[in-house]
């Protein structure tokens, strides 16, 4: 049980670890429970970055690691001009109903606090925990480092090795100050990072001045991702890491700060994290990277630079997790459920099914369709709402493509996967649904 | 309404403030909290470095696939034989070798092991 707390507890080293960047003055527009967490979300990066570099290397994990995120940090942080960036007013109304603040206030906490008693109560937890996330992190802790012979041993191919290593070094981290893998306190990651992505969107999004439209798009949000969570037992697994990362480098770009660099690298280093965190997270990064470029090219000039600070993070994440692998010879990049080139489109009409079979079993498809609803009725859409509807559209195409990869019937594997990998389309419905909003007179 | 589903979907029949004894009480994965249960029994009395193969009874390839697994994760530092892999059972002479033998489900006694360890779940044997 101490253990557990102890484990719980390591997690106020990461805001320390992020702190060297978000303390820049460029961040106070975020307020400073926002800031934290975020803090918290580049500290993760971080340290699951230099963790996996000094694996590549053949150090072994101590307390260097700690110092050597945080001097990462301050490295990152010189690159932010030190005059103050204009940032563009927004049209939108200042402040909005207190009561409707209140009210959406109110619906965040309450799906918090049923995330909370679902994972308390076992009844979220994911099998993916107890069959790769748990045992590769309990492994490296042991090893303090990522155990290439572990990783290549023979009938231990289902830890699926080439998987990105951040929740792994996360988890790896924290049992190594609390001296064991407390398998219970990993699961309540589920509503902790929900909480966390609760506190920066609502501090990013409140930032356009429409606290009332920032308050609801989370409570939105929130609301379909912990029922979604709940339901499709993600506790203990990567897909609340994924989300975090995912949720707030596109909320950033959304708002009136995303032309300027400090917001850039700060999307950049957070959207490295969905590239650490899960596969589709590099796509996703991909994706967020294009989309702006092409959709806000003011904001955007240089293009250059500015895909440069948007993805040169997670390119450098990735690359560093490939390099260990290639240099271990356990894995050569990410592999497939079938040729790369190669799609069964005579599987289309039973994915289309078995998808629709999932979303539905998930309280009859609700987390994607009232965020769908509600964007529906949010008025015209804006071109700022286009990012997070192309990146929902983009990203769906991926996991459907990956889908029609597979030559075996993929019924099963849908029907395991389809409403946990999907569920970042109900975040960004939620997103679009506030860009739209925040246009509408 | 979303909201309003998240709670109703809560395991409310089992007690919310009932701590759960493993972290997949209230799991559509069933057959996973009496293994779990058994193998945390079994952790601190198998020494490590000691080979152990998990197995169910009567028994199942796809379930002592999973055990291999659950072993894996459960019993850090143990060489974990493989009962069944891919629904294909182990020979009988590799599994002949291992130290330890962890059983889910009744099972007799049998020469050749020694029982230290019984529960409603199952029982844990030094072989030899």
């Amino acid at each position: 049980m101490k253990a557990g707390w102890v484990w719980l507890a390591s997690f106020a080293v990461y805001p320390l670890l992020g702190a060297p960047l978000l303390a820049h003055a460029a961040f106070r527009r975020f307020g400073w429970t926002a800031r934290a967490v975020l803090a918290g979300g580049v500290g993760a990066v971080l340290l699951s970055w230099t963790m996996t570099a000094f694996a590549l290397a053949g150090w072994q994990w101590s307390f260097l690691l700690v110092v050597a995120s945080a001097g990462v940090a301050f490295a990152i942080r010189t690159l932010i001009p030190r005059v103050s960036e204009p940032v563009e007013d927004d049209a939108g109304e200042a402040g909005g109903s207190r009561a409707l603040v209140r009210i959406a206030h109110l619906l965040t906490v309450t799906s918090l606090a049923a995330a909370f008693a679902a994972t308390f109560a076992a009844r979220s937890t994911s099998t993916d925990l107890l069959l790769f996330w748990g045992p590769k992190a309990q492994q490296f802790a042991g090893a303090r480092t990522i155990d290439a012979a572990f990783l290549g041993a023979p009938h231990l191919e289902y830890l699926h090795v080439y998987y990105p290593p951040l929740v792994t070094n996360v988890f790896a981290f924290n049992a190594m100050i609390a001296g064991r893998f407390p398998w219970g306190a990993a699961t309540l990651t589920f509503p902790l990072l929900l909480a966390a992505t609760a506190v920066a969107l609502f501090g990013i999004l409140s930032t356009t001045r429409r606290t009332s439209a920032a308050a609801g798009a989370t409570a939105l949000a929130i609301s379909a991702l912990a029922l979604q969570g709940i339901r499709s037992a993600v506790a203990g697994n990567a897909e609340p890491f994924l989300l975090f990362f995912e949720v707030t480098a596109v909320a950033l770009l959304l708002t009136p700060a995303a032309g300027t660099t400090a917001v850039q690298i700060l999307a950049g280093c957070l959207l490295a994290g969905a590239a650490s965190a899960k596969v589709e997270g590099l796509p996703f990064a991909l994706a967020v990277t294009v989309l702006f470029l092409l959709l806000e090219r003011r904001r955007a000039r240089p293009a250059w630079r500015a895909a440069l600070r948007l993805l040169a993070p997670a390119l450098v994440s990735v690359a560093t997790w490939f390099a260990f692998g290639m240099t271990r010879k356990i894995f050569y990049g990410y592999q497939g459920y079938g040729r790369a080139s190669e799609f069964h489109w005579d599987h289309a009409a039973t994915i289309l099914t078995a998808v629709g079979i999932a979303l539905w079993k998930v309280s009859y498809a609700l987390p994607f369709a009232v965020p769908l609803l509600v964007f529906l009725l949010s008025g015209r859409p804006g071109r700022r709402s286009l990012i997070p509807l192309g990146v929902a559209a983009g990203i769906t195409a991926f996991l459907l493509l990956a889908y029609l990869q597979n030559p075996l019937d993929p019924s099963l594997w849908i029907a395991w996967s389809a409403a946990r990998v999907l569920s970042p389309v109900t975040a960004l419905l939620a997103l679009a649904s506030f860009s739209a909003a925040e246009r509408a007179p | 309404m979303l909201a309003a589903f998240s709670i109703a979907a809560l395991p409310f029949s089992r007690g919310l403030l009932h701590v759960p004894q493993t972290p997949y009480d209230a799991t559509d994965a069933t057959s996973t909290p009496p293994a779990w249960i058994l193998l945390a029994r079994a952790e601190p009395l198998i020494p490590k470095g000691a080979s152990v193969v998990i197995r169910t009874e009567p028994a199942d390839a796809n379930n002592d696939m999973y055990l291999h697994r659950f072993g894996i994760a459960l019993l850090p530092g143990r060489k974990i034989v493989a009962a069944a892999l891919w629904g294909v059972p182990t020979p009988p002479e590799e599994l002949a070798a291992a130290d330890w033998e962890v059983v889910v489900g009744r099972t007799e006694s049998s020469p050749g092991r020694r029982l230290v360890f019984s529960a409603p779940q199952g029982s844990v044997w030094r072989r030899r």
